[in-house]
């Protein structure tokens, strides 16, 4: 138990009689698993090396598997970048005298590849043994693993091109791993300075008390001309909460309102449209249950008195001008916020 | 004397795929150190290989080429068994060589 500390196997011994005593408590529900069945499950290897199957292979056969299984994805030499960062590279000699990868404190490796990070030969051999071949995992039997772990510490000069990695000389390995020095717990995130010191989280969010700001000063926005460059936020936020997106669409012209900052009469509507639930059913260009509302205002353009027989329409609702599919009565919403929709939509629906 | 090379090469009727792993800083010459000193440039200038006395493939390599650069060709005409040899020169004079068996 080098690595991980009591307390955690306390807390996984606590959390096995905790389910044998939930059976007792339901009697005739489900039944304690088979050793086989456990078994199954239990394939992982741990720091220690408890799980750790008996077996053997060489970099030789590692190379000949890792060309046809791994190469696909990792390259031949573990050094593509294509579908994950490089497994091998960045390590030195002087790394695997040390301990501790170099170039992780010089920053002068370009990423941080799988042997300049992983301390424990353990986790590539479990993580290899349960995930991959990415495409048909637990599919390598355990001298396979043997072989292609041996090849890639090859591959990363941690041993040499006749080594046989076995169950019997893979902590002498582990001695030899370039970053097994460069695992720390000793900070705030789990679980920090080895369990039990309450881990203390890395980041600080104090509620504020007294002398608090009472308003928001922005200090810093996007430029006008890149506001849009996500499209229009206002469009994008989740109807949940008090907080809305900014119309970030190119504000129309003459619009000073809007230029100024402030929402323009078309984005107020809009944004009550949506509110109010009339944009489940109708669209702006598109028809969706109901008509869009640049056709509805190309049906009425020009027509006397269309503004007040549309708002007594959505009022109590009807059928039969644009089909069999009948609005339902709008009656939660307010009369004069229904004036406002229909002047908008009568106007064609612009956003801004 | 360079750092090392992987190399691979395997046959299938009758085509040698090669693959090489190059150990290269290939230091451009226009990039500027933390003080604002120019990186002297320091590339691979030249790439040979060899199939026993055949040249198979001839490059000329520059200061556009990656950091560790990969290298990919096929020939035909080699067999199982057989040694293919990849040698570089780089623009500082330094050189190196290494060879794969063919499998
Ligand atoms: C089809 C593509 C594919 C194949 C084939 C494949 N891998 Fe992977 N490998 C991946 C991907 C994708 C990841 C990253 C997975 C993740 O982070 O969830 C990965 C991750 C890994 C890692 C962990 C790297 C890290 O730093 O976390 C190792 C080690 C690894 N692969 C080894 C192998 C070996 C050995 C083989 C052959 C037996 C193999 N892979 C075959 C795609 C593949
Ligand atoms: C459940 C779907 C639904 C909702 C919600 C809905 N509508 Fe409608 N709306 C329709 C349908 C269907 C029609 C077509 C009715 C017809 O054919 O007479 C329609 C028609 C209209 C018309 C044209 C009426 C006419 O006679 O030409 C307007 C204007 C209108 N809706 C505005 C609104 C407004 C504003 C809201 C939100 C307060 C809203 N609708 C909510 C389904 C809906």
């Amino acid at each position: 138990m080098s690595r991980f500390s009591k307390t955690v196997v306390a807390a996984l011994l606590a959390g096995c009689a905790l389910g044998a005593h939930a059976l007792d408590r339901y009697p005739g529900l489900g039944r304690v698993a088979t050793a086989e069945e456990v078994k199954a499950w239990d394939i992982d290897v741990r720091p220690d090396f408890v799980g750790l199957p008996k077996g053997s292979g060489s970099v030789d056969d590692g190379a000949d598997i890792f060309e046809n299984k791994c190469a696909s994805c990792h390259g031949s030499f573990g050094e593509s970048n294509e579908v994950f960062t490089p497994l091998v590279g960045g390590t030195t000699k002087e790394d695997v005298q040390t301990g501790r990868v170099k170039a992780l404190v010089t920053g002068s490796f370009p990423q941080r590849t799988t042997f300049m990070k992983v301390p424990t030969i353990s986790t590539l051999f479990d993580y290899i043994q349960r995930a991959m071949p990415w495409t048909a995992p637990k599919s390598l039997k355990p001298d396979e693993v043997y072989a292609v772990l041996a090849y890639l510490l090859n591959l990363a000069e941690v041993v040499p091109a006749d080594f046989v990695l076995s169950d019997q000389n893979i902590r002498d390995v582990q001695n030899l791993m370039p970053n097994r020095n460069g695992m720390s717990t000793d900070h705030g995130m789990w679980p920090g300075r080895g369990m039990g010191n309450g881990g203390k989280p890395d980041v600080k969010n104090v509620a504020c008390m007294k002398d608090c700001k009472t308003e928001v000063k922005l200090t810093s926005s996007l430029p006008e001309y890149a506001q849009d460059a996500h499209g229009n936020l206002a469009d994008q936020n989740r109807l949940v909460g008090g907080v809305r997106g900014k119309q970030t669409v190119a504000p129309a012209e003459g619009d000073e309102k809007a230029i100024a900052g402030q929402p323009s009469t078309n984005a107020i509507a809009t944004a009550l449209a949506t509110e109010k639930g009339c944009m489940a059913c109708h669209g702006v260009a598109n028809k969706i249950v109901g008509p869009s509302y640049q056709d509805v205002a190309a049906k009425y353009k020009g027509q006397d008195g269309a503004e007040a027989r549309l708002v007594a329409k959505v009022k109590s609702g009807g059928q039969g001008v644009w089909g069999a599919i009948p609005m339902p009565a709008q009656s939660h919403v307010k009369d004069e916020e229904i004036s406002k929709l229909v002047q908008w939509i009568l106007s064609g629906a612009k956003a801004q | 004397m360079g750092n090392p090379m992987r190399i691979r090469a395997a046959e299938k009727d009758g085509v040698t795929e090669v693959k090489v792993l190059m150990n290269h800083e290939m230091e451009t010459g226009q990039r500027k150190d933390s003080s604002g000193n120019l990186i002297p440039a320091h590339f691979i200038s030249e790439l040979t290989a060899k199939h026993g006395d055949k040249v198979v493939l001839q490059a000329e390599f520059g200061p556009s080429v990656s950091k560790n650069p990969f290298l990919s060709f096929k020939f035909k005409g080699g067999a199982k068994g057989d040694k293919v040899v990849v040698s570089w020169i780089d623009n500082k004079g330094d050189t190196r060589s290494d060879e794969a068996t063919i499998g």
